[in-house]
């Protein structure tokens, strides 16, 4: 075992604090930006969900949920794409929710075909849910929004943009950010949002199609792009994107758009810096603490650098203990916030991301806790 | 090249010594024009009152601290004219130091105090560092107690894996500062022994500061310094139990 390590083991609790140090800034970072991970995968629900490889939309649509109606006869652009199995409209727009107490609550009305093969019904929907949802007005909310609707359950009434609607099912896991997702057929949220669309022949909101090979789908993409392009070089008349560039947009939209990214992003920052300070104060003060053994290296010749890399080597351990303790504890914490509704994603690039500039920052908390050396003078030994 | 040198050859000299700390009104004067030559094969001692002088003098001889004036001469080799650089070779690769303090790493195990110098001083392999080691505590009579921390050691003991870490390079020179200070007796008899046979044995340079007057028997050469001078060595020989044969007093050789 190398001396470095050796040492650490043995004088433990003197290390401690940079240990939990490390272990705090990784877990901090972790969850900052798996909490930011999952509450912004909330905002592409709509297309994550679904089984559409393409979406068509309005011309520079920034997000899946802020996109203005586009002509039904869209569809035909898609259907003419030799690779396109399949294609069908999707309407999804912001609606005023009128709760049964009293006041309002914005929501976001999803209409979609209810068929087995629908491109645009998410993965949630059940049959049993697909076929009540063909009774006109019904609608399915997800089950964490009962509170915000002001509604008791299934079977519930409401009413959005002075329609009434009844509550005929419930999902799980697909809470919203911005407003309730109410989940529909395209006849109610035609019926619903009509009073919001115009003009008459602007019936949807994307155009979703499904490739007979999911490969085909960028370069069909990039076809219908180009084509848009040269048709109306100054003027494009819409956007396409594959599934999962929507869905990055979407996510990308909400965290620099809006605020939230920045706040979880500074806080992840903050606890990075408290992790350092307290890192290379713990290293600072274990050095110091063996002064006197160093001197006596130093006086028997051995270099300055031997002794730096064991410091360094120190600071590399504690990282990797701290690192070690926080993997667990991510884990814990994710599974509690999950427990309390909110989604916390992590992937191992974000844990392999967190643990490694966790150890970057440890090993840096090394190089500023080398000045304790400065103090290493082996005149100090003699009385 | 130890066994090379006759023994009557100085390995160190120094010449003029001086060393001065503060400036103005607190100025204090440590050392002043101190002259001396160590030769191989010896203990000096080195004496004196508190506050004479004896640490810097020891600290400038070994190169750990520069004088303010007058010259260190190792090995034929000016020892103050070289870069720390190659001072700190050459403490490496000749020089051993024994402190009052054990100043051993808590963590480490005795084997391990001392195969750290062999491996970050001389880059040596692990298993040689090991086998060395093992050898040198044997020496020490700590052969079945390698595996210990400090913690777990008598005073002696400590001692012991002290002198092991000094002499584990096989110095040319070994400086020892109060070495017995903190033991009894008893220990401190076998620190002065080990360090007679590195001398006797190996030829090695060894110099001691020490205030216990029962070093003196040991010693080959006895030096006495106060208020930074050398002075004759008899004012220390006149003290109780400094009896002792075979030893030369070097104020009165030293042409100084």
């Amino acid at each position: 075992m190398s001396y470095s390590l050796t040492t650490l083991w043995y004088d433990r609790q003197r290390f401690l604090p940079g240990v939990l140090a490390v272990s705090f800034s990784a877990v901090l970072i972790a969850l900052q930006c798996g909490l930011l991970l999952g509450l912004f995968s909330v905002t592409s629900i709509p297309i994550d969900h679904t089984r559409a490889h393409i979406w068509l939309c309005p011309p520079s649509v920034l997000s899946v949920d802020v996109a203005r109606p586009i002509p039904e006869w869209y569809l035909s652009r898609l259907a003419s794409q030799p690779e396109v199995d399949q294609c069908e409209i999707y309407i999804q727009a912001f609606g005023q929710w009128v709760k049964p107490t009293g006041g309002a609550e914005l929501c976001i009305v999803i209409g979609s075909r209810l068929e087995d093969n629908a491109l645009g019904a998410v993965e949630e929907l059940t049959p049993a849910l697909r076929t009540a949802l063909t009774e006109p007005g019904a609608v399915v909310i997800d089950d964490s929004e009962l509170d915000r609707l002001s509604i008791s359950g299934i079977g519930a009434t409401g009413e959005i943009n002075g329609h009434r609607v009844r509550v005929v099912g419930m999902v799980h896991g697909l809470k919203s950010i911005a407003g309730p997702y109410i989940f529909c057929s395209i006849e109610t949220a035609r019926a619903v949002l009509m009073s919001r669309m115009s003009p008459e022949n602007y019936k949807a909101t994307y155009i979703l199609a499904r490739c007979k090979n999911p490969a085909d789908a960028p370069a069909v993409v990039a076809r219908l792009r180009n084509q848009d392009i040269e048709a109306h070089r100054d003027r494009p008349t819409m956007a396409v994107f594959t599934a999962s560039e929507f869905s990055l947009r979407s996510r990308l939209h909400w965290l620099f758009k809006t605020k939230a990214g920045i706040a979880l992003g500074y806080a992840a920052l903050l606890g990075l810096l408290v992790g350092a300070v307290v890192t290379s104060q713990t290293l600072y003060a274990a050095t110091a603490a063996a002064v006197r053994e160093y001197a006596v290296l130093q006086a028997l010749g051995i270099p300055r650098w031997r002794m730096a890399m064991a410091v360094m080597s120190q600071s590399f351990w504690v990282g990797i203990s701290g690192v070690i303790i926080a993997f667990p504890t991510v884990f814990c914490l994710a599974w509690v916030a999950d427990l309390m509704g909110a989604k916390v994603l992590l992937p191992p690039e974000l844990l392999a991301g967190s643990g490694a500039v966790t150890l970057v920052m440890a090993v840096l908390s090394g190089l500023a806790a080398m000045r304790s050396l400065r103090m290493v003078e082996p005149a100090i030994l003699l009385r | 090249m130890m066994d090379d040198l006759p023994r009557t050859t100085p390995t160190l000299q120094g010449r003029n010594l001086t060393r001065t700390f503060g400036e103005g009104e607190v100025k204090a004067t440590a050392l002043d024009g101190v002259s001396l030559e160590l030769c191989p094969g010896q203990i000096s001692l080195l004496m004196g009152p508190s506050g004479s002088g004896k640490s810097t003098l020891l600290a400038v001889l070994s190169g750990l601290l520069r004088p303010t004036s007058g010259q260190v001469v190792s090995l034929d080799e000016d020892l103050w004219k070289m870069s720390d650089r190659e001072r700190e070779r050459f403490r490496l690769r000749y020089c051993g130091f024994i402190f009052q303090g054990y100043n051993l790493f808590p963590a480490l195990s005795a084997r391990q105090q001392l195969e750290m110098v062999l491996r970050w001083g001389e880059g040596t392999h692990f298993r040689e560092a090991r086998r060395r080691s093992d050898e040198m505590l044997s020496l020490l009579g700590l052969g079945k107690k390698s595996h210990l921390r400090p913690a777990e050691m008598s005073g002696g003991e400590k001692q012991r894996v002290a002198i092991g870490r000094a002499l584990i390079k096989e110095p040319m020179f070994c400086f020892a500062d109060e070495p017995t200070a903190a033991l009894d007796w008893a220990h401190g008899e076998q620190v002065v022994e080990l360090l007679r046979t590195a001398a006797h044995e190996r030829g090695s340079t060894i110099l001691i500061v020490a205030h216990d007057h029962r070093v003196i028997p040991y010693a080959d050469r006895l030096f006495y310094l106060e208020d930074g001078t050398l002075k004759d060595p008899e004012l220390a020989e006149s003290l109780p139990h400094a009896t002792g044969s075979g030893r030369h007093s070097a104020y009165s050789r030293n042409d100084l």
